[in-house]
């Protein structure tokens, strides 16, 4: 084989291995942004709660059809890891929350919906197109985001997830 | 022999100047309207879509006259947002002053990313000849980069002072939220800049997949969207 051939196949794979990795960006232990919202009863609620979960971290809205596809996986996920120390967050970014409780009432799902009517969050975490989807570790930190829909109960998503369970499951080296 | 080749030389030097004219102005579909009004209207990436084409109809129909520009297809570029930062800003700007040697008052309407050529383009025009422009800027893209966690950042398009702006905005659209951050972009480029909040509608909601009634009606009435922007106070 030549060398043109061999650096061909490796430009190739390199490409393929690219493409393969697209999708979720791994972040270097990002603190993450303060999330204040109140949840569809009207309670307040913080990430601090979900200190030493895993955190799904998703901003959807009810109008955008890629939120509304990967909805489905995200409470396959839920059930999926029930026991596990994964909770997942959907914050409904700058609708009422009649229009909020309109589309649930045509899907069942058992995680937390938060309500940022006024888009205070979404500004803060700075997000400009959905959905976006942070993945946190049992830290409060961001390692992951995701601009764009996915299939959260299968591959490199559950993949990610299951890493980040991973860690939290070891005990923390001092 | 000799005489033929040199004949040919010097035809393809008089042709010269009129093919550097012609390929100075994008091409682009014509609907006349015998009013004085000119619309210049420039497609997102995806192209010009049916409802749009049927809308500049019946403008024409009305009295305005409307250029449509499909660039992606103009240039035969790849139907990609980035394709539009690739179009020759030259050729719009021979376009614009093509419109405004017409004596026609004329709007600029440019879809997404299709508002990065128009305005670079207006950036290159003298003051004077900006100040004769108002644009509509269907939900502009302007990014260069929008990470999320991080701060925007938005491409050069170059000063525009004296250019009349019209952001024209579907609620239903991520970037409603950082449409005040836009506008003091455009305006810190010296452009004047108003907006309109389109509700009950998405981005590109005349050429959706699957569209809700109200967004089907709307496309319908594209045409009468248009007409009220153009003769808004903002665009007189």
């Amino acid at each position: 084989m030549s060398v043109w051939s061999k650096l061909a196949i490796a430009a190739g794979v390199a490409l393929g291995l690219q493409a393969q990795g697209a999708g979720l960006e791994a972040r270097a232990k990002l603190e993450a942004p303060e999330m204040r919202a109140i949840d569809l009863q009207g309670q307040f609620r913080s990430l601090g709660e979900y200190r030493g979960k895993v955190v799904l971290l998703n901003f959807w809205a009810t109008w955008c059809p890629p939120c509304r596809r990967e909805m489905p996986s995200m409470e396959r996920l839920r059930r999926n890891m029930a026991g596990r120390p994964l909770e997942i967050v959907a914050v409904d970014s700058a609708e009422t929350p009649e229009e909020v409780r309109a589309f649930l009432d045509t899907l069942d799902l058992g995680f937390p919906i938060l309500l940022d009517s006024d888009g205070q969050n979404t500004r803060r975490w700075k997000v400009y197109a959905l959905p976006t989807s942070f993945l946190l570790d049992a830290e409060g930190r961001i390692r992951y985001v995701l601009k764009g829909g996915a299939e959260w109960d299968e591959g490199e998503a559950l993949q990610a997830i299951e890493n980040l369970l991973g860690e939290a499951a070891q005990p923390v080296a001092r | 022999m000799h005489f033929g080749r040199t004949m040919k030389w010097l035809w393809a030097l008089a042709a010269l100047p009129a093919f550097a004219v012609q390929a100075a102005l994008p091409e682009y579909r014509g609907f006349p309207g015998e009013g004085t009004r000119l619309l210049l209207w420039v497609s997102a990436e995806r192209g010009r879509a049916g409802p749009e084409a049927e809308a500049a109809g019946r403008l024409a129909s009305q009295g305005v006259a409307v250029w449509s520009l499909d660039p992606t297809g103009a240039y035969f570029l790849p139907q990609l947002p980035s394709s539009m930062d690739a179009i020759p800003v030259a050729d719009i700007v021979d376009w614009l002053r093509a419109a405004l040697a017409s004596g026609k008052s004329v709007t600029v309407y440019a879809v997404s990313r299709a508002a990065v050529p128009v305005l670079r383009a207006a950036a290159r025009l003298d003051a004077g000849e900006r100040a004769r422009l108002c644009m509509l800027l269907m939900y502009p893209n302007l990014y260069a980069s929008a990470e999320a966690l991080d701060e925007a950042d938005y491409l050069d398009v170059g000063r525009l002072e004296r250019l009349r702006v019209r952001i024209l905005q579907p609620r239903r659209s991520a970037a409603t939220l950082w449409l005040p951050v836009q506008i003091d972009h455009l305006a810190g480029l010296g452009a004047q800049v108003s907006h309109v909040i389109l509700e009950n509608l998405r981005e590109g909601f005349w050429g959706r997949e699957t569209p809700t009634e109200y967004e089907t009606a709307e496309s319908r009435h594209l045409d009468a969207l248009l007409l009220r922007e153009m003769e808004s106070e903002a665009c007189k």
